[in-house]
């Protein structure tokens, strides 16, 4: 019988991957736009070999890398990503450079380095060979890339919401907030407790954690919107909607957050994955999911975004 | 001219090989028509764009590739646009085009800025489409690469590039309105790529660039379905190159004009090994998305083994290599 059974768990596998797909496809549709001119000049990208100080697991699911750039570490904005350039691997050698959010920046000081920190789960041939780099190794890194969370001046308050592994995604908007003494609430979703990211990384920056998981239900999509306007319902003052919502790592979260957004009357920023091959620009590989007519070309990701305006549609 | 140039306080990677350039010693020159290139490495259409300037230094290339640009303004296709499969990548990017107009208000200028010379690569859905874009384009580029890898909408959506009817129409209606050098960039799916590349020739070519990316369709391997929005892309990276050898090969002894090889090419091996069959020249595209430096590395590469060898042209390298 372990045919069957096996044969049943490909086939479940292959409907969730489906569904996921189509259920994301739906939620961005007709949510994101391109945000108006960034008052911020966006750091020129630049290549560099960087050295792997830190390669590890990351809770049970994904492996924490730690790479030595001073250049990018000291330029990063939040919610920029990387261009990675994966070594061969035992033979197979990794055509296209995968693209990454910066986790964490922390800048040069009199004896160390600046880094960059990212996160990535194995999920293909791209990330396992790139598990297999050791700590002293280089990798070549294009970046920082794309446009990033923007605060406004004046944001008091922030709510963000990561899923996955794209809580590294909004983790760069906590450390800018903690920066500007932005009071920040951070929802960490995932599937598991043990698979959670980022406990460590908002406890060092004050930001108040609502931790959320398949396992007991409260990642949910009704539930936790039921959650958090219960939250910031105005009862006290540290219960006051924030005046901003940053999301990364679901279609359906970018979604959710765009209906609080509505529901608080604040904007919403939310970043987005692509497949990419160049994450510069004239590649045009990474269409964002925008509507446009047939003969103009839509935004992309890398260039355009990866952080977009997310509004729910009026039509 | 744009430099490539480091942050002082932070510097990257880019400082150390921007500042190794290896003496160009070696007259590596290529010519195609009235346009001379220093070298014979140039970047593929679509897999270059001005943004390259600040990261690689440009003018080491012989020549800077456009993306196609058609007649009238096109969105591209659906996402996914592209997926990367066992030795290979596949494309279905659409070539999203604002037509030669925005092309010109848009992105030239930051080609023209590059200072090397610019081809620009031109499309069309129909063989008469070209000549106006071409003209369109006017005194702007240095070259004209016409791709015909393109469905033809008067021929129930058959590639212009594998009838050499079509060819030799779409290049003397070009002949018409340019003297700049034309290349035509031939596509991997015909019946007889000598037949096609004589045609581009008698037509008044000036060279042919052999090939473009190979019609393919990925699946998810987990779902079964397409992973592609348009379900059918072009497959490009190391895998082709045996298959665009062969094709090079074939070119070469049908045609006098030079032939520009492309497919797969990451080293100056690879540009050799076209070289070796008949090729006068490269173009590198998949490799740059993962080194951007690659078609730099490739020019660079060249001229080491020449030196090496103590010799001053390619044709000598290859004569002391087939003499082994
Ligand atoms: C993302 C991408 C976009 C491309 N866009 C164009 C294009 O606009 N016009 C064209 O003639 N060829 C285009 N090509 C084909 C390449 O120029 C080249 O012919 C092909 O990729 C084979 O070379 P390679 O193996 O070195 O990549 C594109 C290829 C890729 C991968």
């Amino acid at each position: 019988m372990r045919a069957t059974a096996a044969a049943a768990a490909r086939r479940e596998a292959a409907a969730r991957a489906r569904a996921f797909a189509e259920a994301d496809a739906r939620a961005l549709d007709g949510l994101v736009s391109v945000r108006p001119r960034q008052a911020v000049p966006r750091p020129q990208p630049v290549w560099d070999d960087a050295e792997m100080l830190v390669h590890e697991p990351a809770g049970e699911r994904y492996r924490r890398l730690v790479l030595a750039s001073s250049s990018i570490a000291h330029t990063a904005l939040a919610g920029q990503f990387l261009m990675i350039t994966v070594p061969p691997h035992a033979g197979d050698t990794i055509l296209l450079p995968r693209p990454m959010a910066i986790h964490r920046r922390r800048p040069a000081t009199a004896d160390q380095p600046g880094t960059v920190e990212l996160i990535y789960g194995v999920v293909g041939r791209g990330t396992r060979a790139l598990a297999a780099v050791p700590v002293g190794g280089t990798l070549q890194v294009t970046g920082p890339l794309g446009r990033g969370f923007e605060f406004e001046t004046g944001t008091r308050s922030a709510l963000l919401i990561g899923r996955g592994v794209g809580i590294c995604g909004v983790m760069g908007a906590a450390e800018d907030a903690q920066a500007a003494g932005i009071r920040t609430t951070m929802v960490l979703s995932g599937q598991r407790p043990e698979q959670l990211l980022g406990r460590a990384d908002c406890a060092e920056l004050g930001v108040r954690v609502i931790a959320v998981t398949d396992d007991d239900g409260s990642s949910d999509l009704v539930t936790l919107s039921a959650g958090l306007r219960a939250e910031f319902d105005g009862a006290t003052p540290e219960r006051t909607p924030p005046d901003v919502v940053m999301v990364c790592g679901a279609g359906v979260l970018a979604r959710l957050a765009a209906e609080l957004g509505a529901h608080w009357g604040v904007p919403v920023q939310a970043s987005l994955e692509a497949h990419m091959a160049c994450g510069l620009g004239y590649c045009h590989g990474c269409a964002a999911p925008v509507r446009t007519d047939a003969s103009v070309e839509g935004p992309l990701v890398c260039a355009d975004g990866p952080v977009f305006d997310a509004r729910i549609p009026v039509d | 001219m744009v430099a490539v140039r480091a942050d002082t306080e932070f510097p990257d990677a880019r400082a150390a090989y921007a500042a190794a350039p290896g003496a160009a010693t070696v007259d590596l020159s290529v010519r195609i028509g009235s346009l001379t290139l220093h070298t014979p490495v140039m970047p593929a259409s679509g897999c270059f764009g001005p943004e390259l300037g600040a990261l690689i230094p440009v003018a080491e290339l012989g020549a800077a590739v456009t993306k196609t640009v058609f007649g009238s303004a096109r969105g591209g296709n659906p996402v996914h646009r592209l997926t990367e499969i066992p030795a290979g990548m596949v494309n279905s990017v659409g070539i999203p085009s604002r037509g030669p107009v925005g092309y010109l208000a848009t992105l030239h200028p930051r080609y023209a800025a590059l200072d090397v010379p610019t081809i620009i690569s031109v499309g069309g859905h129909r063989p008469s489409e070209y000549a106006p874009v071409v003209a369109a384009l006017g005194e702007n580029g240095a070259a004209f690469e016409l791709n015909v890898s393109c469905p033809n909408l008067d021929r129930n959506g058959t590639d212009i590039g594998s009838d050499p009817a079509a060819i030799r129409e779409v290049v003397a209606a070009v002949r018409l309105v340019t003297d700049k050098p034309i290349i035509v960039k031939l596509p991997v799916l015909v019946a007889s790529i000598a037949d096609c590349a004589r045609a581009a020739e008698e037509a008044g070519a000036d060279a042919v660039c052999v090939a473009n990316s190979i019609p393919a369709m990925p699946l998810d391997a987990l779902t079964r379905r397409p992973i592609l929005g348009n379900v059918i892309g072009g497959l490009s990276g190391p895998s082709i190159k045996p298959i665009v050898l062969r094709l090079v090969w074939l070119a070469s002894r049908a045609v006098q004009i030079p032939v520009i090889a492309c497919g797969g090419v990451e080293t100056a091996d690879d540009a050799l090994d076209y070289f070796s069959v008949g090729a006068s020249a490269v173009q590198v595209g998949t490799a740059s998305f993962a080194r951007p430096f690659a078609a730099v590395e490739v020019a660079r590469g060249l001229q080491q083994r020449c030196r090496d060898a103590e010799v001053g042209t390619i044709r000598e390298l290859l004569e002391l290599d087939a003499a082994l």
